[in-house]
């Protein structure tokens, strides 16, 4: 198969999913990371050919900025396009962290979606998850560990806490914003 | 941490994704933006005398920049996501600031030769610009502010809309506080102010619209 054709195989698989997710589907939204993580993972392993340690790093990196920002996908464009820019956002921001500009030659405007090539092996990053809640704000780490880590509902976990459902959202809310901001700056 | 293990923390109760969120952010930012010019310009230069709201004078400057501002609010929507296309916001733009251009010129060549001069530099040519840029700096950092929290993947272009924006708004609260009368002037002056709140917003972009 040529590039495209993978490429094209690829959108058309993720976006039904990615569409449902969109709309609160907890499993397909589970499935549609997933694959796109894989595809991150070859496409971010061809750029930092001199950086790959920092490969699967960025990889969560982006997987967390398309989280937060899932709210900015708009349905008329591919979501491939829509996770590559971002990927793209992620990258210049990581080489410009490292001062390495001669990097930045590399075609970046083109949205060269067939460049997410697969490359399916389990990834690994050296952060610590545990370690990394540590450093949150006690009510921000207590509402991801009970709603995204033991699976509350919101519900549950706001009766639970005694906060209210919409105080939990928030605070998970920006518990994973300010996760974003450690596994950037806090890279060993 | 496993990558495996971050996707299902994500996708664990995370619910539908939020709607409008450029419009959330932004609006309350432009609202923030037009209170903090017009404030600013009541209090450090003044209202105009309420004769003038008799005539058509503020309310070119009020229409204006509130056309411009709703053009401008939508290119930035647009360049608040990854993989913006902004050509059709954009032309909006442009069709506004030409469509000002037009009405201060037709309005110059409706006014007698000899006085063309006059009503195109007005008393306060050179204060002008200067004022918009100045009273359109706290919508510059809210407008900022707001799109650090989204998406924005282009930082010249969504700074340089930022402060489109931005110079919109503080326009508008110029409006309040200035006794020029002619068409002309605020297609000249008022425009090169909003256009200075643009260049500086798209200096600026990369700085702070990291995310």
């Amino acid at each position: 198969m040529t590039d495209d054709a993978v490429h094209n195989d690829f959108e058309s698989g993720l976006k039904p999913l990615w569409l449902r997710a969109q709309a609160g589907d907890e499993a397909a939204y589970r499935d549609a990371l997933a694959r796109i993580a894989t595809r991150l993972r070859g496409y971010l392993r061809r750029r930092l050919q001199s950086l790959p340690d920092d490969v699967e790093d960025l990889v969560q990196e982006t997987l967390l900025a398309l989280h937060l920002q899932r709210g900015t996908y708009d349905p008329t464009i591919p979501v491939s396009a829509w996770v590559l820019a971002i990927a793209r956002h992620k990258l210049v921001d990581l080489w410009r962290r490292r001062g390495r500009r001669d990097d930045l030659h590399d075609a970046l405007d083109d949205v060269d979606e067939a460049a997410l090539i697969a490359a399916p092996d389990e990834g690994e990053a050296s952060r610590d998850l545990d370690r990394l809640l540590q450093q949150l704000p006690a009510a921000q780490r207590r509402a991801i560990l009970l709603t995204k880590v033991e699976g509350l509902s919101v519900d549950e976990a706001s009766q639970r806490t005694g906060a209210s459902a919409s105080a939990i959202k928030v605070q998970v809310h920006r518990g994973l914003k300010r996760l974003a901001q450690l596994v950037k700056t806090q890279r060993p | 941490m496993k990558t495996q293990t971050l996707v299902e923390l994500l996708a664990r109760g995370a619910g539908p994704a939020p709607r409008h969120v450029a419009a959330r952010r932004l609006l309350p930012a432009a609202g923030f933006g037009v209170l903090a010019s017009a404030a600013l310009a009541l209090a450090l230069i003044g209202p105009i005398p309420a004769a003038l709201y008799a005539t058509a004078a503020p309310w070119v400057k009020l229409g204006y920049a509130a056309v411009l501002a709703a053009a401008a609010l939508w290119l930035t929507a647009t360049l608040s996501r990854p993989v913006a296309r902004p050509l059709r916001p954009g032309r909006a733009v442009a069709a506004v600031v030409a469509a000002m251009g037009l009405i201060g010129l037709v309005a110059l060549l409706a006014t007698p030769a000899g006085e063309r001069m006059t009503a195109l530099l007005g008393h306060s040519a050179l204060a002008c610009p200067g004022n918009v840029l100045a009273l359109s700096l706290p919508a510059l950092a809210a407008a900022l502010w707001a799109l650090r929290g989204l998406a924005p993947t282009r930082p010249h272009a969504a700074g340089a809309a930022a402060g489109l924006l931005a110079g919109a708004l503080g326009a508008a609260g110029y409006a309040l506080a200035c006794t020029e009368t002619s068409p002309g002037f605020v297609a000249a002056w008022y425009s090169l102010g909003i256009g200075l709140t643009a260049a500086l917003g798209a200096i600026v972009g990369p700085r702070v619209l990291r995310w």
